[in-house]
């Protein structure tokens, strides 16, 4: 480049009416093709969630919970839940703890293959946008026979679930299971063959693990740097029934850069967490005990709370997701709930992360951590 | 080497491409052919008014306050009319299942659609039945 396209910088808005920026926008500042500086920017989605929580009765709140992330729907309502059980001292059934991991799995699946298909049209392989999303319908329609809706699912209440299983559900689950298994080891293998995909992602927006640690980074994106830090294995919840089982955390090392990840690594792993997830369920699917499926006491127990704070916490498709909640006595809706997401954190790392790369690879580094708006704007 | 590769490749997508070509579409032709909806759908809600006791516990359920009720409305011995705000309602099913009496129930039915706004507004004429006129658009007429 000649030393005047160098003095001369030009700032452009990513977003928000971008087809990738579903709800943010990010001010870059472009020196030639290069991105010099990156300015993301929240509030583009912002719906005073933690407010609307406040107006909210205590079998209420996950709702609003559950809308922040739709792709994970059974696992972003599941905080509140577990916060609300703590308070109250709530017992959950046995029956309920499995069918709820159960769910939350297959959600992280579900959700998981989304990512793959939206993250796949950003680079440009459409094929791989529509093919992912063809068995994602099946666990939807899993779903929908579960609990009625495809998306917003309602599915957990403090002391249990709402829904409980039945043969349909299983056979749905189970054929969207061996859909899945059936092809996805030929996709991926197809995609991360691709010389294409391999040269628009390899040594894209890579950090350090001492980097991502610093980021407060969470999920598949540490886990891509070789650190086994996972919520289900390090924090077992007793109402939930990852100890019930075996199971290793996936984690991925890289051979060219160990201890560091970029996006290739970060897809590798979100396809092993993916394997991994089928490999719960599994295993989970037999060990259905039979009884009740929510805590008889729950309903009259729920209606008003003692005082009390608590944190919920679970880990997610995109990282650690916690809630806090603080109730007064007696009061029938929180006094504070306070969301942590886990987005915040990685779409705020882009500012570290892009300077340097090329504007085309913005949306790649973008992509690669997997933010959600709803996770930042609450 | 590479070639071998990439013919395999090649083999593998053209399995696949053909895989897809060959199995039924995963598209409906609506609003012509519809799916089949599962048992617990939660589409719109269908009030049996013999059955209600006017115990509001619907109304307090409901976390958007798409639900409102005239308690003075009879038309047997303690029944109410329910007034359901479609605009607001999220189809979360708080309020069927807080319905004691079998009085209130989500349906099959999900495409509610309407022109106007304030057609989204569900007086007790139209809560209590699921008959409508059907949609009429440029001379055809749909379901
Ligand atoms: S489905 Fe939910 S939002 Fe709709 S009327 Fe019932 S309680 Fe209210
Ligand atoms: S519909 Fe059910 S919950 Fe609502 S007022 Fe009637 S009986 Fe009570």
């Amino acid at each position: 480049m000649s030393p005047d396209i160098l003095d001369e910088t030009t700032e452009i808005w990513f977003g928000p009416q971008h087809v990738s920026a579903h709800g943010w926008a990010a001010k870059l500042t472009l020196v030639g093709d290069f991105v010099v500086e990156c300015d993301p920017n929240a509030g583009y989605f912002h719906r005073s969630a933690e407010k609307c929580l406040e107006f909210r009765n205590f079998r209420q709140g996950a709702l609003i919970m559950e809308r922040l992330c739709m792709l994970e729907a059974f696992l972003a309502e599941y905080p509140y839940v577990q916060a609300v059980e703590k308070i109250a001292g709530l017992e959950v059934p046995e029956r309920a703890k499995v069918m709820r991991t159960i769910m939350m799995e297959a959600s992280r699946i579900h959700s998981l293959q989304f990512w793959w298909g939206q993250f796949s049209a950003e680079l440009g392989l459409f094929a791989m946008l529509l093919w992912p999303w063809v068995d994602r319908e099946f666990f939807l329609d899993a779903f929908e026979e579960l609990s009625g809706s495809r998306h917003a699912v309602s599915y957990s209440t403090p002391g249990g679930v709402k829904y409980d299983f039945n043969d349909k559900v299983l056979e749905k689950l189970d054929i969207a299971i061996a859909r899945f298994e059936d092809r996805m080891p030929v996709m991926r293998d197809m995609l991360m063959g691709s010389p294409t995909f391999r040269a628009r992602t390899e040594g894209i927006g890579q950090y350090t693990l001492k980097q991502g640690l610093k980021f407060g980074l969470s999920g598949p994106p540490i886990k891509a740097c070789g650190l086994p830090m996972d919520l289900r294995k390090d924090a077992p919840d007793p109402n939930l029934a990852y100890d019930m089982i075996d199971w290793e955390v996936p984690v991925t090392e890289s051979e060219e850069h160990p201890g560091e990840s970029d996006a290739y690594d970060r897809m590798v792993q979100r396809f092993r967490e993916m394997e991994t997830s089928v490999e719960i369920i599994r295993k989970l699917l037999p060990l259905v005990p039979e009884g009740p499926i929510v805590d008889p006491k729950a309903r009259g127990k729920s209606n008003r709370l003692p005082e009390g704070e608590a944190y919920g916490r679970v880990e997610g498709t995109r990282g650690i997701s916690t809630l806090w909640l603080k109730t007064t006595e007696k009061a029938q809706t929180p006094y504070r709930a306070k969301i942590r997401g886990p987005c915040f954190n990685s779409y705020y790392s882009l500012k570290h992360l892009v300077p340097g790369a090329k504007f085309a690879d913005f949306i790649v580094v973008f992509g690669s951590l997997d933010p959600y708006p709803g996770w930042w704007d609450r | 080497m590479g070639f071998f590769r990439n013919l395999g490749d090649i083999f593998q997508i053209l399995r696949h491409v053909f895989r897809q070509v060959m199995s039924r579409p995963f598209t409906y032709f609506y609003p012509f052919e519809d799916r089949e909806y599962p048992e617990r759908t939660r589409g719109r809600h269908i009030h049996v008014r013999e059955k209600c006791t006017a115990c509001m516990q619907c109304v307090r359920a409901c976390p958007n306050v798409a639900i409102s009720i005239d308690k003075s409305d009879k038309h047997y011995e303690k029944d109410a009319a329910l007034f359901f705000d479609y605009t607001r309602c999220i189809f979360c099913g708080m309020c069927t299942q807080a319905c004691r009496f079998d009085a209130l129930f989500h349906t099959k039915v999900v495409d509610i659609s309407e022109g106007e706004r304030e057609d989204l507004l569900y007086g007790p004429d139209k809560i209590e039945t699921l008959d409508r006129d059907p949609l009429e658009w440029r001379g055809r007429r749909f379901r």
